[in-house]
């Protein structure tokens, strides 16, 4: 079992109100999450001694002014581009340093105005994409430039290869919209989707409509990650690190030659391992869902449900509350919001903590959860918590 | 509807890793690079070969004759970036060379009801000139 099993715990996590347009600052938004962050571990800014935060495009603020903001003074601070997994990539950072002796106490956050800001959905700048991502001059000049395009490419094939159908993926958002209902924080509390009304609505990118498509928000989330000697000090109740594969990779950065594999298949063997854990000891899970398909496909990545049968899995409800893997029990990034997966880490912790205890929003005694993140088919990374 | 006056897509840029492939493209043909070590074809071309790393490599001449089947394609309704708002949807592919299968080039799928297609068809490479010194390949349905 690898060392870090059960060391580190996340002690904190905190958000802002989401919305459609902020009319502030990631910076602004950031302080937000941080404070409430700390305000739930019981911690004061100056306990923080490591912040660390992902962008992409440079859509946030930088930890140093967020430290400055906070009013502390910590001794680490680190920026990293990144999307989804990276939460699980910062994570597994601050365990390291932890555990290394060089860290105790660091907060970490992602801030966004995605919707009035970058939109990360509506594709990139022609220049950029051309001359920054590998081999953007072989996909750029056809049109290809949203990663819904991208990864409908994966999805297409792995559908026809494996029988998944557009209502199994009308199956996945529906199930997550169904938990939208039950969390008002959510963006889509109140408008709950059916199977007809999904079916019915146009393909922007096939095979995705709007509905298989995550919400573009404005927010920020962050989560404190300390030792588990330093988590007993700590007012909430510490959820502990018991597993990662913090970061793989396709096997070719070029990954549209090869759709067939996703960075996250690569990921599973050795997350239960250090986890110590199977697929079937899982008691609720947090999929990473920018996409309907993507959490499909990772369900199977994961061993939740073997390749060609995935489809039936998500239709017999087991995804839904009650079901064999409660899953994005807050709505998910397809009904929520959309904070490159951070906030269905905030979930998973909630939940494990049993936050909801007495509700019909909590999964029944669950003590073992897995989170993934999905920041392409290109990379992956994925972390299994314990209460 | 508003209507296209020049060509407004992007145009592929040239670096010296790929601008044998586009030069030969611009020619109506198709080159590949290929490693001098391993022989295999390397698409898209770059510095070394990623089947076992040799910076030794080479260019072979496909020819204008080119046969594919597509391996995975999408349909696009909307446009993520200039030009392709006046011919939606947009069919993208990514087709598996006939006498290379490993290979698999991305282009679109012109002059096609992006309802017939499907995952296995037979394509053939065509190349459209979208400016007076540039050319780019497509793919069309090949009806034997
Ligand atoms: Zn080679």
């Amino acid at each position: 079992m690898a060392t870090y099993s059960n060391q580190c715990a996340i002690v904190g996590v905190g958000e802002n109100q989401r919305s459609r347009k902020s009319g502030t600052t990631p910076l602004h938004m950031a302080l937000t999450a941080a404070r409430n962050a700390l305000e739930d571990a019981g911690l004061e800014a100056k306990d923080l001694d490591g912040i660390m935060n992902y962008s992409t495009g440079g859509d946030s603020c930088p930890s140093h002014e967020l430290a400055t903001y906070l009013g502390c003074h910590p001794k680490y601070v680190k920026d990293i581009s990144g999307g989804g997994s990276s939460t699980e990539l910062l994570i597994a950072d601050a365990v390291a340093l932890i555990e290394a002796g060089m860290l105790e106490t660091v907060l970490i956050y992602r801030s966004m105005n995605g919707s009035s800001g970058v939109q990360v959905g509506r594709g990139y700048d022609p220049n950029m994409l051309q001359e920054m991502l590998p081999g953007g001059s072989f996909i750029m000049p056809y049109g290809s430039a949203s990663p819904s395009q991208w990864f409908g490419m994966f999805a297409n094939r792995h559908m026809h290869e494996t029988g998944i159908t557009k209502e199994h993926l009308g199956h996945v958002c529906i199930s997550f919209y169904e938990h939208a209902q039950r969390n008002p924080n959510a963006f889509l509390n109140g408008k709950p989707l059916d199977m007809e009304t999904y079916l019915a609505t146009p393909d922007i990118s096939m095979p995705f409509n709007i509905h298989d498509c995550c919400v573009e928000l404005d927010e920020a989330n962050a989560i404190i990650v300390t030792s588990a000697a330093n988590a007993k000090n700590c007012k909430s109740k510490p959820v502990f690190i018991a597993g990662m594969a913090p970061r793989t990779t396709h096997s070719h950065v070029h990954y549209w030659t090869q759709v067939d594999e996703v960075a996250a298949d690569h990921a599973a063997a050795e997350l239960y391992k250090s986890a110590g854990v199977k697929p079937e000891d899982i008691q609720v899970a947090s999929i990473y869902d920018c996409f309907s398909w993507v959490v499909l496909r990772q369900l199977e990545s994961y061993g939740f449900a073997k390749r060609g049968e995935v489809g039936d899995f998500v239709a017999a409800g087991n995804i839904k509350m009650g079901g064999s893997l409660p899953s994005n029990t807050a709505g998910g990034m397809l009904s929520e919001g959309y904070t490159h997966g951070m906030n269905n880490v905030l979930e998973l912790v909630r939940q494990l903590r049993h936050d909801y205890k007495g509700t019909e929003r909590q999964v029944k005694d669950c003590e073992l959860g897995i989170a993934t993140g999905w920041a392409g088919p290109d990379i992956a990374g994925a972390m299994i918590l314990r209460n | 509807m508003t209507k296209q006056t020049a060509y407004e897509k992007p145009i592929p840029l040239k670096t010296p890793d790929n601008h044998e492939y586009w030069d030969a493209a611009d020619r109506h043909e198709l080159k590949l690079q290929k490693c001098a070590a391993c022989r295999t074809f390397i698409h898209p071309p770059g510095p070394a070969c990623p089947t076992c790393g040799s910076p030794e490599t080479e260019w072979e001449l496909l020819g204008s004759d080119i046969s594919a089947t597509v391996y995975s394609y999408i349909v696009s309704y909307r446009p993520f970036l200039p030009g392709f708002q006046y011919e939606l949807p947009t069919v993208i592919t990514v087709a598996a060379l006939d006498a290379a299968p490993d290979v698999k080039i991305m282009a679109n799928i012109i002059e096609c009801d992006p309802e017939v297609v499907e995952i296995g068809m037979p394509l053939k490479m065509t190349w459209v000139d979208v400016t007076d010194d540039r050319a780019l390949p497509q793919w069309v349905l090949n009806r034997g």
